[in-house]
This record gives C-alpha cells, sequence and structure tokens, in this order.
C-alpha cells in the first residue's frame, strides 16, 4: 500500500532537513543574532557586498524620512526603470518594479499602472514599517532594475528569475532557480507559487522543478521543460557565495542572485533562515551535505575552485 | 558540555526541584496540626430547580469568611448549567451566578470546607466599614419589610427612648430579646404584625431590630447564615447587625446574643433573606447538609503571621480562586501551542493567539464565543478592506480598526442579548488587541498571498485554540494547578524539551512527500 505521506524513517533515510533541526542545530549556533541585521537589512547588505566588491544592483536613492518623498521623482527621473524595496521586507513583501513612468503616472512590470499619489502612498507605507519584520520604521530602497538574462526567458511568467544557493560554514551545499509565475505574480518566491528548479552544484545545470512543494517537469505557464538550461558563470557565481557568506559570518546562509545580461551573477539580497523547499526542488535532502561538513571533510566542488 | 547537555540537565533540574517542592508541599500538609480547639466543617448546599427558559440565573451566596471561619477549598457541581464568574457585591454576598443552558429540571451541588478557630486567626475583611454615605443611605432605608415610618414603629421607638438610653442600640436589643415573645416559624414575619402581636419568628425579631436601629438613626442590616453544628437539613439563622462605634456589630436576638457571635456562625449573605434566589425559575428547593470533617489535610495551616503562607494560594479569599486557577492554565494553553506548532508543524496567527481566543471564550459557551468572534471577523474584514481605500498609515490605520472591534463585540454583546440568543452575552469579552492584529494579519495573508492560504492560517489557529479550549475548561486541572503551583516547574521543563525537539514536524512528512524515489 502507497501512503499519501511519507514516514520519519523515510524522511531520515532521505537526509531531509525538516524546519526544527534546522532552527536548533543549523540556524540558532551558527548565526549569531548580533549578525541577523547584516542580512534582515537589505541596506547594509548592500554595503557589505560594495566594500569587498561584491557585485549588487546600483543604488539610485535611500528614502527615509517623509520629506525624502518629495525629492523622489527628481531622482528617478534619469532613470527609465527602477525597484523601490523596503529595506527591511521579507518574502518579497512590498516590492516594486518600475518598468516605465513619465511625471505623473508609473508603470509596473506587471503591467499595472499606478498614478503618482498611489505609488506615494505606497512609500509611505514602506516607511511606516508595514513591510518590516518587527514592523519598526523602515526605509525605502531605490534601485537599479536587473535585465535578467535571455536564457530564463522560457521558464519566466512576468518578474524576474532568482537563483538561491545555500551556503553552510561558507561551503555552497545547494542550489536552485526561483522562476515566477502568473500565480506568484512575479514574485521568484516558492511561498506564492514560484517554480523551484534544481541546480547541479557541479555543473550549474538546472533539473527538476517544485512548484507549491509538488515536484513539476515543466513551468505551469509557459510549459518549458525545467531541466536541461545550464546557468552561464555559474563558477563565478559560486565563488562570490562564499565570498559574501565569509563577509557576513553567517555559517547558515541562504544567498539570491539575479544573472544580469551585462553584469553577470548580481546579488540581491541574503537570508538566514533560507527555506527548505529547496530541498524538493533539488530532489535530495540537505543534511548529507551538512553533515560531511561538519565532519570537515566535504569538499564542496565549487569550493576548490 | 555542549548545548544539548545542558538542555538535559536544566531539564532534569527542573523535574527534580518540581518534585521536591510537590512532595514538601503534601509533606507540609501531612504535618499541618490542626491548632487545639479549631476544627472542619463542610457544608454542602443541594439545590434543585426547574428552569423556565434558557438563560434563568440561579444565584447562589457562598459563606462569608470571618475571623475565625476561612473556607478554604470549594467544589462546585452544575451539570446543565453555565457558571459565570463568582462575583462579590461588596458588602452582600459572595454569590456564583449560572445560566440554565436549558428549560426544565435542573441541580446544583456547592461544597464548602470552612477552617474554623476559636481564635482570631484571620484578618477581617468587611468592605463596608468605614461606612459610605451611600452605604449609610442604604442601611438606614425603609423597605417594605423594614418599615421604618410605620407609626407603630415610631410609637415604639419613642417609648424606648424615654428615658434617652446611654446605648440605644442595646436598649432596642433588649426590647426584641424580652418584649417579643420568641415564636416558632409560624409566628409573624413582618415587623408589623410583630409588634402588634407582641411575638416574632427569628426573621421577625431580627427585622423588629433592624427597623427600630433605622428609625433611630442607627445603621443596621438583617444577616442570614448559617450555625456550623452537624445536620442533615440545617436551617438559617438569622440575626442582625447595627454599625455601632464605627463598626458592625451583631446582635442576634432569637438567641440572645449581641456583641460577639460564637464563632460557629458563619453569615452567608446581608440585608437579603435567601441564600440561594434565582430569576425565571420554580420549584426552588434548597437543602443544606453541615457535616464535621476529621482533620486532614488541605486546612489553611497558616495563620496572618507566617511568611510560608504566600506559597499557599488555596489561603487566598475564595473569589480569587477562579481567575487565578485560570491563570495557572494559561501555561498548559501555551504548552499545546507549542506542541501544535513544532511537533505537528501547524501555523497559528501570532503565537500566544490561540491560548487567549480560548481564554475569552471559557466564561461564553463556545456557541456564543464563535458567533461573536465570526461576527466581529467579518465585520473587522471588511472595515480592513474598506479601510484600504483611504491609504492611512500603519499606526492609525490599527487604531481605527481597533475602535471597529471594540464597537463591534459591544454590540455583538447588546444584540445577543437583545434577542436572548444565548444565556451569557455579557462574558463574551474576546481579547481585542489579539483581535485586531488577527484581523490585519488576515487581511495582509490574503492580499499577499492568497485568500486560501489565509482562511487556512486561520482554521489552523482556530484549531489550535480549540484544543487550549479544552485544557482552559478543565476544571480540575486547574484547582490541581492552584493547590500544586510547582508543577509548572514541569511545564517549563516540557517546553525546554520542545525546545530541542529536531525531530520532523508532521506537517513535513505531507510535504515533502514528493521526495520519495519512484
Amino acid at each position: 500500500m502507497k501512503l499519501p505521506f511519507l514516514l520519519p524513517r523515510d524522511l531520515r533515510a532521505l537526509g531531509v532537513l525538516g524546519m526544527n533541526r534546522r532552527n536548533a542545530e543549523f540556524i540558532l549556533p551558527g548565526n549569531p543574532r548580533h549578525h541577523y541585521p547584516r542580512v534582515d537589512d537589505k541596506l547594509l547588505t548592500k554595503q557589505l557586498c560594495e566594500s569587498h566588491g561584491i557585485p549588487v544592483p546600483q543604488t539610485y536613492a535611500i528614502l527615509e524620512y517623509h520629506s525624502d518623498l518629495r525629492q523622489f521623482r527628481r531622482l528617478v527621473a534619469a532613470h527609465s526603470e527602477f525597484v523601490i524595496k523596503p529595506c527591511k521586507g521579507a518574502q518579497g513583501r512590498g516590492i516594486v518594479v518600475v518598468a516605465s513612468h513619465d511625471e505623473t503616472t508609473f508603470t509596473t512590470s506587471g503591467g499595472e499602472t499606478w498614478t503618482w499619489p498611489d505609488l506615494h502612498y505606497h512609500l509611505e507605507t514602506i516607511l511606516a514599517g508595514l513591510y518590516s519584520l518587527g514592523g519598526q520604521p523602515d526605509r525605502a530602497l531605490v534601485e537599479q532594475r536587473i535585465v535578467p538574462h535571455p536564457i530564463f526567458l522560457p521558464l519566466t511568467k512576468g518578474g524576474t528569475p532568482d537563483i538561491r544557493v545555500i551556503l553552510y560554514r561558507h561551503a555552497p551545499v545547494m542550489a536552485m532557480a526561483r522562476l515566477p509565475t502568473r500565480a506568484s505574480r512575479g514574485r521568484a518566491n516558492l511561498h506564492q507559487g514560484a517554480v523551484g528548479a534544481g541546480i547541479e552544484l557541479e555543473s550549474g545545470q538546472f533539473f527538476g522543478g517544485v512548484c507549491r512543494d509538488r515536484a513539476v517537469t515543466v513551468h505551469p505557464d509557459t510549459g518549458a521543460p525545467v531541466a536541461g538550461l545550464v546557468v552561464p558563470q555559474w563558477k563565478e557565481l559560486l565563488a562570490v557565495a562564499v565570498r559574501l557568506a565569509k563577509v557576513l559570518e553567517l555559517n547558515y546562509l541562504g544567498v539570491d542572485f539575479v544573472l544580469d545580461a551585462e553584469r553577470g551573477p548580481v546579488v540581491l539580497e541574503a537570508n538566514a533562515r533560507p527555506g527548505l523547499a529547496i530541498q524538493i526542488a533539488n530532489r535530495a535532502g540537505l543534511l548529507p551535505r551538512l553533515r560531511e561538513l561538519d565532519r570537515g571533510t566535504g569538499v564542496s566542488p565549487a569550493v576548490s575552485t | 558540555m555542549n548545548a544539548r547537555h545542558i538542555v538535559w540537565t536544566v531539564t532534569a533540574a527542573l523535574v527534580l526541584v518540581g518534585l521536591a517542592c510537590v512532595g514538601l508541599r503534601l509533606y507540609a500538609r501531612q504535618q499541618a496540626r490542626l491548632s487545639s480547639g479549631d476544627s472542619l466543617w463542610r457544608i454542602t448546599y443541594k439545590v434543585k430547580f426547574y428552569a423556565a427558559r434558557t438563560g434563568a440565573t440561579l444565584r447562589v451566596s457562598a459563606p462569608r469568611e470571618t475571623t475565625h471561619a476561612r473556607v478554604f477549598r470549594h467544589d462546585i457541581q452544575y451539570a446543565g448549567l453555565l457558571a459565570q464568574r463568582l462575583r462579590s457585591s461588596r458588602e452582600l454576598s459572595r454569590e456564583l451566578a449560572f445560566a440554565s443552558l436549558g428549560s426544565g429540571p435542573h441541580t446544583m451541588t456547592a461544597r464548602f470546607d470552612l477552617h474554623l478557630s476559636p481564635k482570631d486567626r484571620w484578618r477581617p475583611t468587611d468592605p463596608t466599614t468605614p461606612l459610605t454615605p451611600d452605604l449609610q443611605n442604604r442601611y438606614l432605608r425603609n423597605t417594605d419589610d423594614i418599615p421604618t415610618d410605620a407609626p407603630l414603629v415610631l410609637e415604639t421607638l419613642a417609648r424606648l427612648q424615654a428615658p434617652p438610653p446611654t446605648n440605644i442600640a442595646q436598649r432596642l436589643f433588649d426590647f426584641c430579646v424580652h418584649d417579643l415573645g420568641a415564636g416558632d416559624e409560624r409566628a409573624p414575619h413582618d415587623v408589623l404584625t410583630a409588634l402588634q402581636q407582641h411575638a416574632a419568628s427569628p426573621i421577625g425579631r431580627a427585622r423588629v431590630f433592624v427597623a427600630l436601629c433605622r428609625a433611630a438613626g442607627l445603621p443596621a442590616r438583617l444577616v442570614t447564615g448559617l450555625a456550623l453544628e452537624p445536620s442533615a437539613a440545617s436551617q438559617p439563622q438569622y440575626w442582625a447587625e447595627a454599625y455601632v462605634d464605627k463598626q458592625w456589630v451583631p446582635f442576634d436576638p432569637s438567641n440572645g446574643l449581641s456583641g460577639d457571635l460564637p464563632e460557629r456562625f458563619v453569615p452567608v449573605t446581608r440585608d437579603r433573606l435567601e441564600i440561594v434566589r434565582g430569576t425565571d425559575i420554580s420549584e426552588l428547593e434548597t437543602r443544606v447538609e453541615i457535616l464535621r470533617l476529621p482533620p486532614g489535610p488541605g486546612a489553611s495551616r497558616f495563620g496572618r503571621s507566617r511568611l510560608g503562607a504566600i506559597f499557599d494560594l488555596t489561603r487566598l479569599p475564595l473569589d480569587m480562586h477562579e481567575p487565578l486557577s485560570l491563570l495557572l492554565l494559561l501555561p498548559l494553553g501555551a504548552l499545546v501551542t507549542a506542541l501544535f506548532r513544532v511537533v505537528i508543524g501547524l501555523r497559528t496567527y501570532g503565537t500566544f493567539t490561540p491560548t487567549l481566543l480560548a481564554l475569552s471564550f471559557v466564561y461564553a459557551d463556545w456557541i456564543t464565543g464563535l458567533m461573536t468572534f465570526t461576527a466581529v471577523l467579518a465585520l473587522g474584514l471588511t472595515s480592513r478592506a474598506l479601510l484600504e481605500q483611504l491609504k492611512l498609515l500603519v499606526v492609525p490605520r490599527l487604531s481605527v480598526l481597533l475602535t471597529l472591534v471594540v464597537l463591534g463585540i459591544m454590540f455583538m454583546v447588546s444584540a445577543l442579548d437583545y434577542f436572548n440568543l444565548t444565556p451569557s452575552a455579557q462574558a463574551v469579552i474576546l481579547p481585542m488587541v489579539i483581535l485586531t492584529m488577527t484581523i490585519e494579519r488576515f487581511y495582509l495573508t490574503s492580499e499577499e498571498d492568497n485568500p486560501l492560504f489565509a482562511l487556512k492560517l486561520l482554521a489552523e489557529t482556530l484549531l489550535v485554540g480549540a484544543c487550549c479550549y479544552g485544557v482552559l475548561r478543565w476544571r480540575a486541572v486547574g484547582e490541581l494547578m492552584f493547590t500544586f503551583p510547582e508543577l509548572h516547574l514541569f511545564t517549563i521543563a516540557a517546553l525546554v524539551l520542545l525546545g530541542r525537539y529536531p525531530g520532523y514536524r508532521w506537517t513535513e512528512l505531507w510535504r515533502f512527500r514528493d521526495l520519495k524515489k519512484p
């Protein structure tokens, strides 16, 4: 008889890392609390990256006070497209991608048209802390919109796909690409319905996929097969991830990249509590790889480069 | 020593200390010897009545504590009734209120165990001294039962005041004892007939005394009480209290006692005759059994002078027992929530939302609670969607929402009461701040993720809340925790272990189901 779920011993055999173990054995001991702001505040992450020569999207403006909002239109006038992010936001909340704009209207990447009062209100709510982790007042980050590498086009429905690498003890252990879908409304967030595609660490090649915790083989909107694509500049991307992990001094870390058509891998943000669905995308558990690194014998192929 | 060892050591230490505390308390209770002359008594009320409708109320007055008597334990059995808060109307009585959940015959049994001492062991707690002007008016007032302005009363008083006595209360008391013939229950109960016939029942004598005192300008009140003597059907005792020299002095014309009553006289209710009363009920039968208990554990061992008494919660006044034992159940609610989140893997809006929702449902029946909750949630979500149009900043927006939630709850309670839908509309006071935050989170989740996910989270919150409700309703456990609060050391130990539980959550067995190689 086939059960509709797995038994704990199955999960153990597969080496699946559960939420409790992730928190108790990897995040709590590996990630000191006082280093959290380095990843929870996107601006701080960005400043750390810039000072260590790690590529990040170019910053156009930082809005901190209500009075800064008056400057906003003058600050973005020179840029035809840009992204607005809350510095302390989580799960892609509060991010607006403006694809084109004039004096009064702003068109988002999703095709919606926002008036200046709409956008002004959105900026106000960011500053008031609506999207910030603890509800604390926040800042709004206005930055360059990354033009995703065309190689991802068949696997994207609106929005920008990104690549997440999980690192443990500063070594890459697992990676996946997160491909926006119609359901995720352009956001590259698995929780909201984006597709996750497993990536072979050695080669950077896509295989398998996950959507809403179910294994998938094709993108639900475009129908293109998920497997097969090879991420360009893969070794470079992993090397950047390792460098960032060392800078952030976090033992268990997720780093999110966007592959810019011209600049190559660009760091979007880092996460001290990366999710576990990456295991479904990779059809493999994280635990054996983490244990290997704990024993000090695991040498990830990427680290040797 | 690594973290795991520390956790196990701490857990073991907590369990050991907990066991030691329980053992120590049990030992102390076993060793608790009654001082010589002290005795333990059990008063049992057996009440039968017929409720004319759902929501008919029954009010039962508990024995009042005196400097000689203290209730150290009570147990109330009520099937088909909904217990409401134990309320102390300041001076009158300490009443347990019940609402019937249906019409028809009902029974209720209330048991009170008292520790009686010939010494003034406990702090006197009469909240009516000193007498405020309000209370003064109350205890001087003219009523049908106590006619202070009837000519016969005034005439009698005038006769007794000539020549003016040095102690008017004593003079009036002597009159009631000597000049009013003692009668049995058939003798007149009412003041005027008693004065005409020069004979009165115990109630009548006490009433004549109160009427004369009040007519003379001396605040006075009737007391219904019980005399602690073994009896299968104890009759209430009636006496009076007059406010003399800034304190209440008892006068018992039937037994000819004044000043200090014997310590076995325990007052139950003041300024009102009935020990048990109700509205919309009929065929009310009350039997009071009084039993002398053998000396045993559980009596209040400590007087007010022993510092160790701080650790004995059972010595607290009776009306603090119920809310305090409920508070002592809250950690168990948190433990249930932690179990659900860590072991089962359910998610909830906010960590303590389920526990606090459950707490607010405890005093209501859950149907009333759920109706109010649903109505307020619906109102909140609708107004939250409308508020979105106004594009308000976070803090003002949440405050508007809180205001609407408060108003919603108030009018829902009012509506429930108006349509007489449930027996206890007044008891539904939901945790408003928690509810406001739940509405906000629900709205944001349904907007930013999807409504289905938001509903799922809500269902999971309510499921966990329902389990917490089960725990909070468990009165026996509440009483156990109240007697042995150190049992919460085990709760902490369990939480510490849960906090280090590395196993899979049940939901993960489902979540990772596709990982199985075909």
